[in-house]
């Protein structure tokens, strides 16, 4: 374990961090919102220190980088960011307690979208940008983890992309890493234009779309308005963010090769079949639970039931209706949806698809042992067999994900929360998604959430956005034994 | 007409042997002195100690001379190569190969098309999943052959003791079957092929031989007692490669499978290429596994393992358990006559499978297919009558056919006619004709040219 090395690409982290600050500073000079010199220090404190990190603590050593301290690098490095892009937020004092301006920066890094903010539209329009910006490079930073750097390490059952996923080049991902990680980024980009101008048709604002557009690609949440995408109470709209939320949770390789002309590539691909059907049955269930209850026409129980569906499933945490004042039925459903996620290799968190597939059919194995005790069967997803290894992570990561849904729902317990609103708050952060229920509904924010749980949700953030093993590793005293 | 074959194993002694009766020029290289020498003591052929892929004793057998060339060792590399010599030194000598490696599976038209410009490829696990799958078509049939690309059929099946058949005059058969048309080719009676005349009756107990058109081959079995029931559930015993082909031919027709495998890492190379069937660790002839997968419901059993004491263990083992049907791989060619014996009809043998193929192939004239019966005292044949040759253009009874062989059917253009005496055959029809061992060699020469031209 090279801890030098580690800290200095901490530092060329940090060093990012801070010269990203250049574009809420541009905004701010636009809008001349009186924070732009507050921008500015946090920018200079920021680039000072990660390249103190950087240049202070350089070592000649230029042996690639071990798993062990590749994992250690992403943690330590996700959460050095995190802490960094809070500064603008705490120097302009528009978030004055440093807990909550941490809070809002990791939950932007790692795309939750849970917000302290109970007046957005009352922040500066600079900090608006960042809070969106945020969210567009921490979910392009989960895209590149998943796709390109997790493989190689092979937790939690993403040494299955190695074999499984058609990788976007004809040739192995590994020796073109660069390459890879740069098509990414067009793919990204490209779509991220399309959601911006798609956005700018439905009526909204430049400023919005743009920010819009930025939150929706990572599957984030954070929105300009108070009300969220309710504010601009347009069917236009609706769509246009659930077509885009269903880009954002569909593994990013497949749009690669959709755009290289390979079509309907979705529908070939056993994870997103079985993502979209889900999507689609879960909506129509919802819309039949709403219509009449809540709604007096089909078309706006669909409309509003499949919204919340899609926020909640692509993890992105959009609203559009209080889900909470819906039937029990539906807010089951959406409560469920915390823990489901959407596509491995796409913007959004939770368990992943492909993993509670890989489950269910490794279940069904053991039934069908019980039937046929002799019988030897192979776990298959696509007609591919999986390799024992790969299911055992799985499991692993299912119960390790359960177990840490548990232990921090009982940390939060014990600070006061009420039950509805630590376990909704738990499975929010681990999942990425962003709002909850009780105290924490979609029309409420964090910001009653004490001090000491905001920072362990911030934790919980890291923990489901990374994946779980990467960071939980650096619990294990093993890790620290050479 | 000389014929070169590469390989005196099993295969390439019983073609070498066959074409040997029909008075072929056969000249067989193999490079064990053994296998020559016992090939030589029982048949007349000339055997040559050699590889068979070198070029000098290609040459030596006289390749340059030779019609064609069979590459039948075990080897697939050894046929490849002998195939790719015999195309340098002689490229107008017909070329057949045995492929058995699966990864050939798509390529068998390139190897066709270009070089070594094979005529034929005959994969015997091919060959014999192709029999397995029409013997599970047909009710009770103990052998099942096509012809006409599937639109004639030709079963063998042994007469129950309660069929209402039983005793039936053939003449008095046409009655009985009323609108259905079929006709009785062929008699096996104590183990002896009886030709039958009108007046022949039918006995419970007899392997009877029946062709007929696709469709009336149900109604006729039904007439026979054979009730059709068609095959949902199947157990494959043995894993090998033609347990393997079978089981993905049979989830393709969404049967029900379960194999059961021996070898633990067979079995999950099967779970890995099986999406349906169920894969089992044991061992076939092991009681409680079966009983354990309930194999008195199954409709078929088929053992295929590599042994062929466990074939016939399992399989009597299935039948004794009630299972519906089953059907035994035995490769030992002396055990065939001694199968009905024990209750196992149902055979399928790779090989045998494999030599039909080549001998259809290489037959002269223009026989299309050919497929041998009742092990391999008979065969019948489709070919094309040819204008030139003696069969055309007059009544059936005033055709000198040798004893031993009938044409039993004629088809003509889109229609399929079961032949009376009186019957026309005209140039371009396709026929179908029996014939016993010693009869094929003349019915060729019919065939192919007037008999007067000889």
């Amino acid at each position: 374990m090279r801890w030098g090395f580690v800290f200095e690409v901490c530092g060329v982290l940090i060093v990012f961090a801070g010269l990203a600050q250049i574009f809420p500073l541009l905004w701010s000079l636009y809008y001349n919102d009186g924070i732009a010199v507050s921008i500015l220090y946090s920018m200079l404190f920021s680039v000072t220190m990660g390249a103190v990190l950087r240049f202070g603590l350089r070592r000649k050593t230029k042996r690639p980088v071990s798993a062990r301290e590749g994992m250690a690098m992403v943690t330590l490095g996700w959460a050095a960011v995190s802490f960094f892009s809070a500064l603008p937020f705490w120097f302009s004092s528009s978030i004055p307690s440093f807990s909550s301006a941490f809070f809002e920066s990791v939950s932007g890094l790692t795309t939750t979208g849970s917000t302290i903010l109970t007046d957005i539209e009352a922040m500066p329009k600079s900090l608006l940008f960042w809070r969106s910006f945020l969210q567009w490079v921490g979910g392009m930073g989960i895209v590149l983890f998943s796709i390109a750097i997790l493989p190689f390490i092979g937790i939690g059952g993403m040494a299955l992309f190695k074999a499984e996923v058609p990788t976007p080049l004809p040739d192995k991902l590994k020796p073109r890493l660069q390459e890879t990680a740069k098509l990414l980024w067009w793919v990204y980009a490209l779509i991220s234009l399309l959601g911006v101008i798609a956005l700018k048709l439905g009526g909204m604002t430049f400023f919005d779309s743009l920010c819009h557009a930025l939150t929706t690609l990572p599957s984030g949440g954070f929105s300009t308005k108070n009300a969220s995408i309710a504010h601009y109470d347009s069917a236009y709209i609706d769509f246009v963010l659930i077509f885009f939320m269903i880009l954002a949770g569909l593994n990013f390789t497949l749009h690669f090769q959709f755009l290289r002309g390979r079509k309907i590539t979705a529908f070939n691909d056993p994870e997103a079949k079985v993502f979209l059907i889900t999507i689609l049955i879960l909506s129509l269930i919802v819309t039949f639970n709403l219509f009449g209850s809540v709604y007096d026409n089909v078309f706006d129980a669909f409309r509003y039931g499949s919204f919340q569906i899609v926020s909640i499933i692509t993890t992105t945490g959009y609203a559009t209706a209080d889900y909470e004042l819906w039937p029990g039925m539906s807010q089951v459903i959406i409560f469920f949806c915390f823990f489901v996620g959407s596509s491995a290799g796409s913007t959004a968190g939770g368990m992943k698809f492909i993993r509670i597939m890989i489950c269910a059919k490794y279940c069904y194995k053991e039934i069908f042992k019980l039937i046929h005790p002799r019988a030897v069967s192979q776990i298959k997803i696509g007609g591919q067999s999986l390799d024992d290894g790969v299911v055992h992570s799985i499991l692993g990561f299912m119960v390790l994900y359960i177990g840490i849904f548990v232990i921090a729902a009982i940390l939060l317990a014990s600070m006061g929360v009420d039950l509805l609103t630590t376990i909704s708050a738990s499975a929010s952060a681990i999942g990425n998604i962003g709002p909850g229920f009780g105290y924490v509904g979609p029309t409420e924010s964090y910001a009653s959430i004490p001090d000491a749980g905001k920072w362990l949700l911030g934790i919980c953030m890291l923990i489901g956005r990374l994946e779980i093993y990467t960071v939980i590793i650096l619990f294990v005293p093993a890790f620290w034994r050479d | 007409m000389k014929i070169i074959i590469v390989g005196a194993g099993q295969v390439g002694f019983h073609i070498a042997s066959r074409l040997a009766n029909e008075h072929k020029d056969v000249v067989v290289i193999d490079k064990n002195p053994q296998a020559i020498n016992k090939l030589s003591d029982k048949i007349d052929v000339q055997g040559i100690i050699g590889d068979g892929n070198s070029p000098l004793v290609l040459e030596e057998a006289g390749i340059k001379g030779a019609e064609s060339l069979l590459a039948v060792t075990d080897s697939d590399d050894v046929n490849l190569v002998a195939c790719l010599t015999a195309n340098m030194i002689s490229p107008n000598t017909r070329k057949f190969a045995r492929l058995r490696n699966p990864d050939f599976d798509n390529y068998h038209k390139a190897l066709k098309e270009s070089p070594p410009f094979i005529e034929a490829i005959i994969n015997p696990e091919m060959e014999a999943v192709k029999s397995i799958v029409r013997l599970m078509n047909v009710p009770g049939a103990v052998e099942s052959g096509e012809f006409v690309g599937g639109r004639v059929k030709f079963v063998g099946f042994r007469l129950d003791e309660d069929s209402v058949m039983d005793g039936v005059k053939l003449f008095d058969l046409k009655n009985i079957l009323g609108n259905t048309r079929a006709l009785v080719a062929a008699i096996v009676r104590d183990e002896e092929l009886i030709i039958p005349q009108g007046k022949t009756p039918l006995q419970k107990g007899d392997l009877i031989y029946l062709i007929t058109d696709k469709e009336n081959l149900r109604p006729a079995l039904t007439a026979f007692g054979k009730e059709h029931k068609p095959v949902k559930k199947a157990m494959i015993v043995g894993g090998g490669e033609l347990g393997r082909r079978l089981a993905i031919e049979l989830e393709e027709k969404n049967i029900n499978t379960k194999i059961i495998e021996i070898d633990k890492q067979r079995c999950l190379y099967l779970a890995d290429i099986l999406n349906k069937a169920i894969v089992l660790n044991g061992d076939g002839s092991d009681q409680s596994l079966l009983l354990e997968e309930n194999i008195g419901s199954m409709d078929m059993v088929i053992s295929l393992t590599g042994d062929e004491e466990t074939n016939i263990l399992s399989s009597l083992l299935a039948k004794k358990m009630g299972a519906g049907s089953t059907i035994t791989k035995i490769l030992k060619f002396s055990y065939f006559g001694l199968m009905p014996a024990i209750g196992l009809e149902k055979v399928v043998n790779p090989r045998l499978s494999a030599i039909d193929s080549f001998l259809q192939h290489i037959r002269r004239g223009k026989v299309l297919s050919a497929i041998s019966i009742n092990g391999e005292q008979a065969e019948v044949m489709e070919a094309i009558a040819l204008e030139t040759s003696g069969i055309v253009d007059k009544p059936i009874h005033e055709i000198d056919f040798p004893k031993g062989a009938l044409i039993i059917g004629i088809i003509h253009g889109d229609k399929i006619e079961i032949p009376t005496g009186s019957s026309i055959i005209y140039p371009n029809d396709r026929v179908i004709i029996f014939a016993e061992r010693k009869a094929v060699s003349k019915i060729e020469k019919i065939l192919s040219v007037k008999l007067e031209f000889f």
